[in-house]
């Protein structure tokens, strides 16, 4: 009870801080900050149509060097704490329906996530969900069988081999035109195409490719029984 | 009635009391998946409204096409980009966590987790 | 999309995802409440959409609503048992 009361009545106090926080009551017009900037020059310095791809990978790409980071290293201990956690019981077999599912469907499903990598630099997509896409086609994959999924070690040096790629493409743009991940290294070709915006689809496949083997490897770690590793 | 500002308004609203429902079921709840369930509530909130702060109305998404001829601020949208992955990884540690703690004290209960001090 | 039209599917939005964070965090069932949670992402992947950021809605679709949901599934299924 006091635990409900206090609860109430530090989030009404959270609550007057937001609150606070608001500007006023008018909608704002104008752009505002840097974005003024990454809005006029962002498709002719990068070449890419997709201006949030472009500040993703090339403006602020040293942000996304550190969210792989940490990615990597969540996903690292949530492998090593799942071999501490035995499971109660083995998997169940799965449903005729979902096993028909699990044969036909992640084909299509991994084409649209690899579609969503390669193409991040064109349309909405890039890096990030791709890799989320073509880790839910193994997730569905997964959920067909009961035996142990295939080999992890594929999936660690998978996941090892895009990381340091994308280290060492940064180091690329460092050593020829002296600013680390600056994407202008391979000649662009003209914006719209697959074929443009220099660096940016290779550090693209290269955070999908992570992203994949990481979440698939986070989901596969699932089904081992503990003291595995 | 100004429903542009109806709009704009409604949205960060919404993201504003998903933040507060987050933390007051950080705050009283006694499962520690709730806990997490209500962690991942906030998180999804901040994240809206970090998008909403960089939202004009009017104007068009980010890619640069030729199809719209002004857009809307991508800088808060590639830092979300980056936010959404970092939490499910975040939320993924927590609930495994969770689990070996409840393994190490016997129940799920927030309140019985008092042995693991050191 | 005419300003009525967007006014009241973002309210509509709004006060949906309102009712249903507070509904998954005081239903009995665990399952309910993980489900109900998948829900909210879902919303806000719409929400995203209406504020003209393609990519953020398709991110959180994908990771919010199914790696999220799969990870709590996995949690619950090794803790067992119903609570507050």
């Amino acid at each position: 009870m006091i635990r409900n009361i206090a609860g109430l009545i530090i989030t009404a106090a959270a609550a007057a801080v937001l609150f606070a926080m608001a500007p006023g009551l008018d909608v704002p017009e104008e752009l505002h900050g840097p974005a003024g900037y990454y809005v006029e020059n962002g498709l002719e310095e990068t070449g890419s149509v997709n201006l949030v791809t472009a500040i993703v990978v090339a403006y602020r790409g040293m942000d996304t060097l550190g969210e792989v980071v940490v990615l990597f290293s969540a996903s690292t201990a949530v492998v090593l704490i799942l071999t501490l956690i035995p499971m109660a019981t083995g998997p169940s077999r799965p449903s005729p329906v979902v096993e028909l599912t699990a044969r036909v469907l992640p084909g299509a499903i991994s084409l649209f996530g690899i579609y969503v990598v390669t193409h991040g630099h064109l349309s909405p997509g890039g890096g990030f969900p791709g890799g989320a896409v073509v880790a839910s086609s193994f997730l569905l994959v997964l959920l067909g069988t009961t035996g142990m999924p295939g080999s992890s070690r594929l999936l660690t040096a998978v996941e090892s081999l895009a990381g340091i790629s994308f280290g060492l493409m940064g180091f690329w743009g460092a050593m020829i035109l002296g600013q680390f991940l600056n994407s202008t290294v391979i000649p662009g070709g003209t914006p719209g195409t697959l074929v443009s915006a220099g660096l940016i689809p290779l550090i693209s496949l290269a955070i999908g490719a992570k992203v994949a083997s990481e979440l698939s490897g986070v989901f596969a770690s699932y089904r081992k029984k503990g003291g595995e590793a | 009635m100004n429903y542009t500002a109806v709009f704009y308004w409604s949205l960060a609203v919404t993201a504003m009391g998903l933040v507060l429902t987050g933390i007051w079921g950080v705050l009283t709840r006694r499962n520690v998946l709730r806990i997490a369930l209500a962690f991942t509530l906030a998180d999804t909130g901040v994240n809206l409204l970090l998008v909403w702060t960089g939202f004009l109305p009017g104007r068009g998404a980010p890619i640069m096409d030729g199809t719209v001829s002004s857009v809307v601020d991508p800088l808060p949208q590639a830092l979300v980009l980056t936010s959404i992955v970092i939490g499910v990884a975040v939320a993924a540690l927590f609930v495994v966590v969770g689990v070996l703690a409840s393994r190490k004290s016997g129940s799920a209960d927030v309140r019985r987790m008092k042995e693991l001090k050191w | 999309m005419s300003p009525e039209l967007l006014a009241a599917i973002a309210g509509g939005t709004g006060v949906m995802m309102l009712a249903a964070a507070v509904a998954a965090l005081t239903v009995k069932k665990l399952i309910s409440a993980i489900i109900i949670t998948g829900f909210v992402s879902l919303s806000a992947s719409v929400l995203f959409f209406l504020m003209n950021a393609p990519d953020v809605a398709i991110t959180e679709a994908s990771i919010g609503a199914a790696a999220s949901t799969v990870i709590f599934l996995w949690g619950r299924g090794r803790i067992g048992g119903d609570d507050q």
